[in-house]
């Protein structure tokens, strides 16, 4: 475990937030014009104008998705920050939640009293001529982000890689994540989109049933476990403490405070002294790094709402493990013990996560944040986590903690 | 001559072409593209480990000279756990043990649907402590789930033709081959029994299910129909040609894919791309109408196709079921 984790020198918190509609392909718009739509409803949001953001932190997964190196260049000048610092973050699957905690750095150090997030990403632009659809394509540029000298050449994905962590999760624990209860999951996050208007798939309403005959993707994947491609945009707005206070006087919306943040990436590769297999510590060590800041010891009781980077069903129970909710092992008890089921403790993914809203990759973790800013304030709820994951065997963790005082 | 082989395969790559899609009343522009940069990549530290597999048929690892952990692949020349002490390469076996339940991929990139399906497992070798990653195959049809699990014993087969990459190796298990097999360093891919392809053999069938039979060729006739007519349903095999040849024992005849519009034909066919054999025709109806996927019938061994590469046919397919489902699904939700 790492040092102890050091406060935040200053209090930040979010005081504006947005996203586009996360679609299966933006054949009408080009990834500049869906970052300014973010930004521009997100400062809307907050009342404020381009001049009062200070610097901007660009969430933009893959060079190869946007048809360009340093994606993010024209975007200074398109959103209306020219001569204020941009950094591009690209951390795979968990770009987002890297980007709000890169943000988050920005103003709690005191460098800057407000910054903007801004996560966007194209995918189904990538077209393979032969079988004549997108998703061969899509899911080779991913590829492209594995080993290059040992995995990319003998079928490296990101479904077989993450595939890979949950059945050796399985043989350590052959008693949990039962297909009845992933099924119910999927189906229970089809039942959140029908709230999120901006959702990929907000009619697309699933039965357990459904789920268990979906066809084979990767072994043991099925495809109703799996998120969906999507492209979109989204933003969040963080301010100091001073400053969030003022922006929230005048738009009426409560500051959603960032108490924790946490940040971890295992080795990449697997055997004696390299990723813990059979788990996903990145999300434990993160969880804790997050917990410890915030202040939290019991994240089951303490934390109401938990947007979730569900990248493959199985994986949501693995990470709800991770990070404290259930324990290894029993990862079912979310549906078994009724945990997030409707009226358990904990919403889990109210914005239907990345199955059914979407995953716009850099924006995805993005869109939750917002999400669970939402469910915070009208909700009257106190306390939720963002959670993300990316990388080679869910390589990368990242978590961040946000609460609501009213 | 595999060595003579593109970088890019000449299929792969498109015409310099554009087309224009209409969404609500406007033109958008689509343009074929690509994005592409070519490598006369170094292969550093990692030279000796892949000339081994090229030259010698031999796996490298290395060791640290403090701590004595075998690392293969041999990912670093210090060792990060003893304050970069150095390693030095070691020879490791050919037979190991998976670490863990490895995955099978049955949907593709587009650079391995020809090679689909492909377990990946992570194998520690004998005389190592970290696991190789490594394509695995079973010399028995298409690869299942159950037949390698953790612990399974695994046997590395080298390609005949062998370019220096990594992809000069995948995996076997052991109890496939014969002693001799299993023994022998450097075993080629080409001293494999591998098991040919041949047609199921489906039996007779008695005359009640061929008059049964004749019904369920109603029933999929009217939801093929209703496939063709759904502008969604049918985006799942646009610009995809096909003629399957459906073989069972009550009934015979060709199932054909064309732009868009799928129909069936009664009878054998003339010619066909490949040949798809259940014994109850009432499988491939029950995919089409979402009940089932394809995909998961022929996992199951309850549907076979003649042509693994065919798996990409299947999943439009199954995608083609999805699709209508979910347009009268959406239908229904949004009144
Ligand atoms: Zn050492």
């Amino acid at each position: 475990m790492a040092k102890k984790k050091s406060f935040a020198a200053r209090k930040v918190g979010i005081v504006g937030a947005s996203v586009t509609p996360f679609k299966g392909r933006w054949v009408e718009k080009t990834f500049y014009d869906l970052a300014q739509w973010a930004t521009r409803d997100a400062l809307k949001d907050a009342g404020i104008s381009p001049a009062e953001v200070d610097a901007v932190a660009y969430g933009i997964y893959n060079d190869i998705f946007e048809r360009a190196a340093i994606p993010e260049h024209p975007l200074q000048g398109i959103i209306g920050l020219p001569n204020k610092p941009g950094i591009r973050v690209t951390n795979g699957g968990a770009t987002g939640i890297y980007t709000i905690a890169s943000a988050f750095a920005f103003v709690a150090s005191g460098m800057y009293d407000t910054a903007l997030v801004l996560g966007v990403e194209k995918a189904t632009d990538c077209y393979d001529f032969v079988s004549r659809s997108a998703t061969p394509e899509v899911i080779k540029t991913i590829a492209w982000s594995g080993d290059s000298f040992f995995e990319q050449k003998i079928g490296w994905t990101a479904s077989d890689s993450y595939a890979e962590v949950i059945l050796a999760y399985m043989d350590e624990h052959p008693g949990d994540l039962k297909p009845e209860v992933t099924a119910k999951i999927s189906s229970v996050l089809s039942e959140h989109v029908k709230t999120n208007p901006y959702a990929q798939r907000q009619f697309d309403q699933v039965t357990p049933e459904e789920v268990l005959n979906s066809r084979y993707i990767v072994y043991p994947l099925k495809e109703m476990e799996i998120c969906v491609y999507s492209e979109g945009a989204a933003a969040l707005v963080l301010a100091e403490e001073e400053t969030a206070k003022a922006i929230a006087k005048n738009t009426g919306r409560p500051v959603v405070w960032i108490t924790g943040v946490g940040l971890s990436n295992e080795w990449s590769f697997a055997g004696k002294g390299m990723n813990h297999w059979g788990r996903i510590y990145s999300h434990h060590v993160a969880a804790q790094q997050a917990y410890e800041m915030a202040g939290i010891t019991d994240p089951a009781k303490e934390i109401q709402v938990v947007e979730l980077h569900d990248a493959f069903i199985q994986q949501l129970e693995i990470s709800m493990a991770e990070m404290g909710f259930v324990p290894m092992g029993r990862a079912d008890a979310l549906v078994d013990d009724g945990l997030m089921l409707d009226g358990g403790p904990i919403s889990v993914n109210p914005s239907g996560g990345l199955l059914y809203c979407g995953h716009a990759v850099g924006a995805s973790n993005i869109m939750s944040a917002w999400a669970a800013r939402n469910e915070l304030i009208d909700k009257g709820k106190h306390r939720a986590l963002v959670h993300g994951t990316g990388s080679t065997i869910c390589q990368y963790g990242g978590v961040a903690i946000l609460e609501h005082e009213d | 001559m595999e060595q003579r082989k593109k970088v890019i395969p000449e299929s792969y790559i498109p015409i310099e072409a554009s087309r224009t899609l209409r969404m609500e009343d406007k033109d958008y522009l689509l343009m074929n593209d690509a994005m592409y940069t070519f490598y006369e990549r170094s292969m550093g530290e990692f030279s000796q480990f892949f000339m081994a597999l090229r030259d010698e048929k031999k796996i490298l690892g290395c060791r640290c000279s403090a701590c004595g952990v075998v690392r293969c692949p041999p990912m670093l020349t210090h060792c990060p756990d003893c304050a970069f002490a150095p390693t030095e390469p070691v020879e490791v076996g050919q037979t190991g043990k998976l670490l863990s339940t490895p995955p099978i991929t049955y949907f593709a990139t587009s650079m391995f649907l020809d090679k689909a399906p492909f377990g990946r497992g992570r194998l520690v070798l004998e005389g190592a402590d970290t696991a190789l990653s490594i394509m695995l195959y079973t010399t028995t049809g298409i690869l299942t789930p159950g037949i390698m699990k953790k612990g399974t014993e695994i046997k590395i087969v080298f390609q005949d033709e062998r370019t220096g990459q990594i992809s000069d190796i995948f995996g076997v298990p052991t109890s496939e081959l014969t002693p001799e097999q299993a023994q022998k360093p450097g075993l080629l891919a080409s001293e494999l029994n591998w098991a040919a392809v041949k047609e199921p053999d489906l039996g007779q069938a008695t005359e009640e299910a061929k008059r049964a039979s004749q019904g369920t060729l109603v029933e999929l006739e009217a939801l093929l129909k209703e496939m063709s007519a759904s502008k969604r349903a049918s985006k799942a095999i646009e610009n995809w040609k096909r003629t399957i040849a459906v073989k069972t024992p009550a009934v015979e005849f060709g199932l054909i894919i064309d732009n868009g519009r799928i129909w069936l034909e009664r009878g054998r066919p003339q010619s066909s791309d490949f040949v798809m054999a259940t014994e109850d025709i009432r499988v491939l109806l029950d995919g089409l109408d979402y009940k089932g996927a394809i995909t998961d019938a022929i996992v199951k061994r309850k549907l076979w196709i003649s042509k693994n590469i065919e798996f990409v046919t299947i999943f439009k397919l199954d995608r083609l079921a999805r699709f209508l489902a979910r347009e009268k699904k959406e239908g229904a939700a949004k009144g």
